[in-house]
């Protein structure tokens, strides 16, 4: 009885887990048209995030746009930035006050993340992957 | 003095309510940033006067605040500027300075230059030493980040050549090569240390100062210039790197006692090495840091006599910390400093070993609360400087053991 109970709490504890996280297939990482790249590397998409890459390997400037919390945003530090969002938070200040960066736009959800990347040049982001796209352009992550 | 700090505590939790609109504003098409920060600290010692505040007692005398603007001129090209106000116990006395005033360009990732009055990048954290809000603790590891010396340290008016290159399944490295000037902080724990100085030892082997003021100091400072290097190893979450520096500082003014003759003190030699790492596994974060700072200094007495001081300074520390939840993070460090390492190590007149335990709590997004104990042996007094324990705030002497308690409040938007 006692195994089964055991078992069941686990169950429900990977349910809630698997309910609660979003994969890199969930996920997909858009960019205003203006951005000449159809695609883009794992370490290019860090360095864009980390503010140590300002470019694309084809030439386009570039400025990350992030959403303030959910799912994607929790997908998309853990699958390619390798910080969490306490930690990338402090990242950001440290920057921001040596004036070595600025503070990158915060969005609250995937309609919000689609339109201001599609108005604003360079812009780059991630939105569910349920999201509707239209006005930006997807690109595929190598 | 007192109304001084006590509208801080206030004027910290109103400030994000009031800025929790983004201070941003737009000036001839361009977005520019703003930003700011304050803290209020408290810090409550068993024995002794550390780092200019009257401890012993009880003390408010911690105290910081700025702000910044920045914007970006080009999609290369980005300007900004910092005003920075202090208050450390008997430094600082709230005159603003320009912390930092910088143009910045950057040709391609792995070439940029800026110049102005710059941070200087030295080991983890000296750029930013100074934003408790960055960090788990409410005062930073004084043997590598001494509170009362940021000042003199922490900038250059100069430029740096800096750039990140990726190595691909290398990880990647950040290169920052600087050079120009350090400035001048009247205020600061140097100038003050030099004007107050004046230390024996007890003939029955304790400490004992000569307290009051023996120079007056007018002008500190001198061409800097070093390296610094740091990879992001393959190894997620592992950082590891090496700064180098190089300076030649003059120090001038007069004697006042016991005679009213003019005082020089200038570098023979001043190159610091410094060795550091980081491991971030999740919430869990490992630091170290080991720096090396020989030097040879020439200073003329009252008599005129020329006499030269030697120290060869150790410093580092290993500290742990982990977040368990977005509002808690708890973290602990053993910081150790040694005034001068061909001598005894465990005299304590010859180092400051100091344990801290600190939990952090982040009231919300902009403000944070610190709580810390530290447990501190040894003063240092030894050496050609202080290093926290002055003579005037310790008029009697001071104990070779402390524990004092710091609480730190801030916020930053």
């Amino acid at each position: 009885m006692r195994n089964i109970q055991t078992l069941l709490l686990c169950a429900v504890v990977l349910a809630v887990c698997a309910a609660g996280t979003a994969s890199a297939a969930d996920i997909k990482v858009i960019a205003n048209l203006s951005v000449g790249a159809s695609s883009v590397s794992a370490d290019e998409l860090k360095g864009v995030f980390l503010a140590t890459k300002t470019s694309l390997s084809d030439g386009s400037h570039v400025e990350p746009v992030l959403e303030k919390d959910g799912p994607a945003h929790e997908a998309f530090l853990k699958q390619f930035i390798g910080k969490t969002d306490t930690a990338l938070e402090t990242y950001y200040r440290s920057l921001v006050f040596t004036g070595k960066a600025a503070m990158p736009k915060t969005l609250a959800a995937d309609a919000e993340m689609v339109a201001y990347v599609a108005k604003t040049k360079g812009a780059i982001g991630y939105v569910s992957a349920g999201a509707s796209t239209a006005g930006v352009k997807t690109l595929e992550v190598k | 003095m007192k109304l001084r700090w006590s509208w801080l505590p206030a004027a910290i939790f109103a400030a994000p309510c009031l800025l929790n609109a983004q201070f941003d504003f737009t000036l001839d098409g361009r977005d520019v940033q703003v930003h700011s920060f304050a803290s209020q600290g408290f810090a409550l010692s068993n024995v002794n006067n550390y780092l200019t505040m009257n401890t012993s007692g009880g003390s408010f005398g911690l105290t910081d605040f700025g702000f910044n603007a920045s914007t970006a001129i080009t999609d290369k090209f980005r300007v900004g500027a910092q005003l920075y106000d202090y208050n450390l116990g008997r430094l600082g006395d709230y005159h603003p300075q320009l912390d930092w005033a910088y143009g910045d360009y950057k040709f391609k990732d792995w070439l940029g230059i800026r110049g102005g009055k710059v941070k200087t990048v030295q080991g983890l954290s000296h750029d930013v030493q100074d934003m408790e809000f960055l960090h788990t603790w409410a005062l930073m590891p004084q043997s590598v980040y001494p509170l009362d010396t940021r000042g003199d340290t922490i900038s250059h008016i100069g430029a740096d050549l800096y750039g990140d290159i990726g190595v691909k399944k290398m990880g990647s490295f950040s290169y920052t090569l600087f050079g120009g000037k350090r400035p001048n902080d009247p205020d600061g724990g140097y100038i003050y240390g030099v004007n107050t100085m004046s230390h024996v030892p007890a003939p029955q082997g304790g400490f004992m100062y000569i307290t009051g003021q023996t120079k007056d100091v007018t002008y500190y400072g001198g061409p800097v210039y070093g390296a610094d290097l740091h990879w992001a190893t393959p190894l997620k979450g592992l950082l590891l790197g090496a700064s180098y520096m190089v300076q030649d500082i003059t120090t001038t003014g007069h004697y006042t006692q016991p005679v009213v003759v003019p005082y020089k003190l200038t570098t023979v030699t001043d190159k610091a090495t410094q060795f550091y790492t980081e491991y971030v596994y999740r919430n869990l974060r490992f630091a170290g840091e080991y720096r090396s700072e020989p030097k040879i200094v020439q200073l003329n007495e009252p008599n005129g006599v020329l006499v030269q001081g030697f120290q060869d300074s150790r410093s580092g520390y290993v500290s742990l910390s982990y977040r368990f939840t977005k509002w808690l993070e708890i973290g602990s460090y053993e910081s150790r400093y040694i005034d001068n390492w061909p001598t005894i190590h465990s005299d304590p007149r010859n180092h400051i070993f100091d344990q801290a335990v600190t939990a952090r709590f982040d009231i919300n997004k902009y403000v944070d609360f610190k709580i810390e104990e530290h447990f501190i042996n040894g003063c240092a007094i030894d050496g050609v400087l202080d290093h926290g324990f002055y003579a005037a705030p310790n008029p009697n002497g001071l104990a070779p053991n402390m524990h004092m308690l710091v609480a730190r409040v801030g916020y930053h938007m």
